[in-house]
């Protein structure tokens, strides 16, 4: 069993990725190109970087056709789960994967934002991708967050403002926090990802 | 919110050093062994400033990044040096989670704030502010607490953020390294006058300066550097501290 991490060109943190992906125990291979997609069983797709510079690094790398149509289990993380939705609206309006249909808008709270720092979630729907992790403390780095109401696995408070912390559909995950920087509880997920 | 507990290590490659008034001084340990400390006692994240580099015009010595970033599950910022996109691009490739940017947004061209936020996104860049003290104001210097720039400190906090910048790291140029407590109005008048994180640093002493900062100013975290490096205090122990004090902190 081999784990895909897209690799984006210019933004992306695929090595922090990476190296707590083999920490849980898988099998990393980096994912350049569609021929590489093709290889993998599972993929990650990290989140550093805005939307539309992301959605414009896979167009070019070619990984975005493929990307659309993934069906292995895949998991998006922090801007990897954002771009999963149909819009997002970050420097201007543009397309995502559209494999979950939900909106990336600014958080809105009377907080600071970016949102930093570690924050729990509370699971709503069970799913073995949070399997002992309810109640656990994550790192949260994000200005933007996924609008969705159908496809919620986790919610986070924010200063009274709950927002998505976790989605999935089908075989598409997506975290809002960034497990490689959560310690032990973050490896937790990235293992659970790998056993599912 | 939890307020962050950060460590902050001043490196003078390749060393961590302790600096006073940022001048490098001693060595205490390599920032890879240090970071894996700390990341081990409960760090919420970990800050590497090249302390030297900007001012030698050295180039970012990115083996030792590599190394430090490797020990870590937690966020990590790197700072000092940063000229370009292409380093800013190549430091989250080894690993940075976050860069921090001062002398040349200051000294040479700070659209860079706004081009790699654009690229990397705003939470991954963070504007590094070493402020000095004057009779009514603060001023931004550079190349860690050497060269007077001019620029008002509550001006430069305000226009960062419209710039794009995510995240204010607030460095004193006076209260760094001395252990005596933290400048409280600078503090206090940078995170009143953004929107954005501010972490505050140079200052703590004792257990009793962070849980002042802290209330008085309310950061979103806050940075200690010789507090760990020499007084054999754990994060644990500034964790614990601070949940009996009934400020909110991560486990």
């Amino acid at each position: 069993m081999i784990v895909g991490v897209i690799n984006y060109g210019i933004s992306g943190n695929i090595h922090s990725i990476k190296k707590a992906l083999e920490k849980a125990g898988g099998v990393v291979k980096i994912v350049n190109n569609k021929n590489e997609l093709a290889k993998v069983n599972k993929v990650v797709i990290p989140g550093v970087g805005s939307f539309k510079d992301a959605m414009a690094e896979l167009e070019k790398s070619g990984l975005l056709e493929g990307l659309k149509e993934i069906e292995k289990p895949t998991l998006g993380i922090c801007l990897g789960m954002q771009i999963l939705s149909t819009l997002g609206y970050e420097y201007g309006k543009t397309e995502g994967l559209n494999l979950i249909d939900a909106e990336v808008k600014p958080i809105i709270v009377n907080a600071k934002v970016p949102h930093v720092g570690f924050n729990t979630i509370s699971v709503v729907n069970n799913n073995r991708l949070l399997d002992g992790l309810e109640n656990e403390e994550f790192y949260f780095m994000h200005s933007y967050e996924v609008v969705n109401y159908t496809n919620i696995l986790s919610l986070t408070n924010y200063e009274g403002h709950q927002f998505v912390s976790a989605i999935h559909k089908d075989n598409i995950y997506g975290v809002q926090f960034h497990p490689e920087k959560s310690r032990e509880s973050g490896i937790q997920l990235f293992k659970n990802f790998i056993e599912l | 919110m939890k307020t962050r507990i950060i460590v902050k290590l001043d490196v003078k490659p390749p060393y961590v050093v302790k600096p006073v008034h940022f001048e490098g001084l001693r060595k205490v340990g390599t920032p890879s062994e240090m970071a894996k400390k700390y990341y081990e006692q409960g760090a919420d994240e970990v800050i590497y400033v090249d302390i030297v580099s900007s001012l030698y015009q050295r180039d970012i010595i990115f083996d030792e990044i590599e190394k430090t970033a490797n020990e870590l599950f937690i966020p990590f910022g790197v700072g000092g040096a940063i000229r370009s996109m292409k380093d800013i691009s190549r430091l989250f490739h080894i690993g940075a989670d976050k860069v921090a940017i001062n002398t040349y947004a200051v000294q040479e061209d700070p659209s860079i704030i706004n081009k790699s936020a654009e690229v990397f996104g705003n939470q991954a860049i963070v504007v590094n502010i070493e402020a000095k003290k004057w009779d009514n104001y603060w001023e931004c210097y550079t190349d860690c607490g050497r060269i007077q720039s001019g620029k008002d400190v509550i001006e430069w906090a305000k226009e960062v953020e419209q710039r794009g910048a995510g995240e204010i790291f607030l460095q004193s140029v006076d209260y760094d390294g001395r252990k005596r407590g933290f400048d409280l109005e600078l503090c206090k008048e940078v995170v009143d006058a953004v929107n954005i994180p501010v972490i505050v640093a140079s200052g703590a002493g004792t257990l009793k300066d962070i849980k002042e900062v802290i209330e008085y100013a309310k950061p979103s975290g806050v940075a200690i550097a010789s507090l760990l490096h020499y007084d054999n205090l754990t994060i644990q122990n500034i964790k614990t501290y601070l949940k009996n004090s009934g400020i909110e902190v991560s486990k």
